[in-house]
């Protein structure tokens, strides 16, 4: 899982119109998936790390968790209902998001975009 | 050079003593259906049908932008009001827009809050009507989000309510309509969105009215995308078997926005919607 958000930093760098979304985002977000933690932070819309948990002492802005199977799900390109969005897995019960939501929603096309490149990657390779 | 079937005009109706200026477009000849859009949103929602000779053929449809919304002026005075939607200014409206047009029990056809206020009407108004289809309409469903969210000075409540939003479209919408769809969430006018939302997710009146709607003098079909998050399948079944011989369908490959997000694959399921409808003597001839 940590490969796959490594490959999303790369592929944000080469997603022009995601840098321009994300210019004013400089936030670290949890992503936790069956448990693992994944910190990932941003530096003015580019992925400047992505750091494995766990960590007590990395503070983040908002929090997603979720399950490796629900995340597989949501990175096709047509998921199943409900695996479609991040507030999809959160309606069907695999997904919570936590902290600061506000921020979320103020940078909330960017940060699904960022989370869905995975889904144009499998395309590419595809 | 080949323009599109669809006309736009104007008409000023009065709703609680206060003139509003409202803006229309349509389509067809034959039976009218009046068409409502969603919150936040305005009229070019319905252009794919109205851009559709196997639906214009024999019907007339009429879709108009609610006040505040799209090419509909807010009220005089605006800029001091607050914008919030209410059961009674909304069935207040579409009664003054049909009566204003001279319809003859038109269907009625909305779309999420649009689809909410047409079963309101189905309740309260039926007589008015021949009949209605319910899109993505549900019964009542409180906010998981904060409404005020979407109407603060520090950020874009358009561009925040289209990243909602956009969790209820489905991976099968081609991707020019899904940002076009978008597009329209985007325009929207500073707290339109907000105020839209304080009818949808705070009035739940229509949920003891439910059971008074008669379908045998007008039938009510109900039809809902299997990708929309905002009113589920499990919503809309519920509010259709609290409805006496109302039907429903379920849309596999479809979100919240059909007749917006995904034209070719929502055209079958209204054209089938419209043949449960009764065709007025008039328009039969």
């Amino acid at each position: 899982m940590l490969a796959t958000f490594q490959m999303v930093q790369d592929r944000l760098n080469d997603t022009p119109h995601l840098l321009r979304l994300g210019r004013l985002f400089s936030e670290t977000v949890l992503v936790e998936i069956d448990g693992q933690e994944i910190y990932l932070s941003f530096e003015q819309g580019h992925l400047a790390e992505v750091t494995p948990g766990p960590s007590r002492k990395t503070p983040w802005r908002f929090a997603l968790r979720t399950d490796a199977a629900a995340l597989a799900e949501f990175w096709l390109a047509r998921p199943q209902p409900g695996f479609h969005d991040i507030f999809g897995l959160v309606k069907i019960g695999r997904g919570r998001i936590d902290g600061d939501i506000l921020c979320l929603v103020k940078n909330l096309r960017f940060f699904k975009e960022v989370m869905a490149l995975p889904r144009a990657m499998q395309g590419r390779v595809a | 050079m080949s323009f599109e079937p669809i006309t736009g005009r104007y008409l000023t109706v009065t709703v609680a003593g206060t003139a509003h200026r409202i803006y229309l477009e349509e389509a067809g000849a034959g039976r009218p259906v009046l068409c409502l859009h969603t919150a936040g949103a305005d009229t070019r929602q319905w252009r794919h049908l109205m851009n559709d000779a196997a639906v214009t053929d024999t019907n007339r449809l009429i879709a108009f932008d609610m006040p505040w919304h799209g090419k509909s002026l807010p009220p005089e005075g605006w800029e001091t009001q607050e914008y919030l939607l209410t059961t009674e200014a909304y069935i207040e409206t579409v009664l003054a827009v049909a009566a204003a047009l001279g319809l003859d029990r038109p269907v009625l056809a909305g779309c999420s809050m649009g689809g909410r206020i047409a079963l309101q009407l189905a309740a309260l108004h039926a007589p008015r009507f021949s009949g209605f289809i319910a899109i993505e309409a549900s019964d009542f469903q409180p906010a998981w989000y904060d409404i005020d969210w979407f109407h603060r000075p520090d950020a874009h409540g358009g561009e925040m309510g289209a990243a909602l939003v956009s969790a209820n479209i489905s991976p099968f919408a081609p991707p020019t309509e899904r940002w076009n769809t978008l597009w329209m969430f985007m325009q929207s006018g500073p707290g339109v969105f907000r105020g839209d939302l304080s009818f949808y997710t705070k009035d739940d009146s229509l949920v003891a009215r439910l059971g008074q709607i008669d379908t045998a003098q007008t039938p009510v079909h109900l039809l809902v995308g299997a990708y929309d998050l905002t009113c589920t399948p499990e919503d809309a079944r519920r509010t259709a078997a609290a409805i006496p011989g109302a039907s429903i369908a379920v849309m596999d490959e479809l979100g919240h926005f059909p007749m917006s997000e995904h034209p070719e694959g929502f055209g079958p399921h209204f054209l089938d919607a419209l043949a449960r409808m009764p065709m007025p003597r008039a328009a039969a001839a």
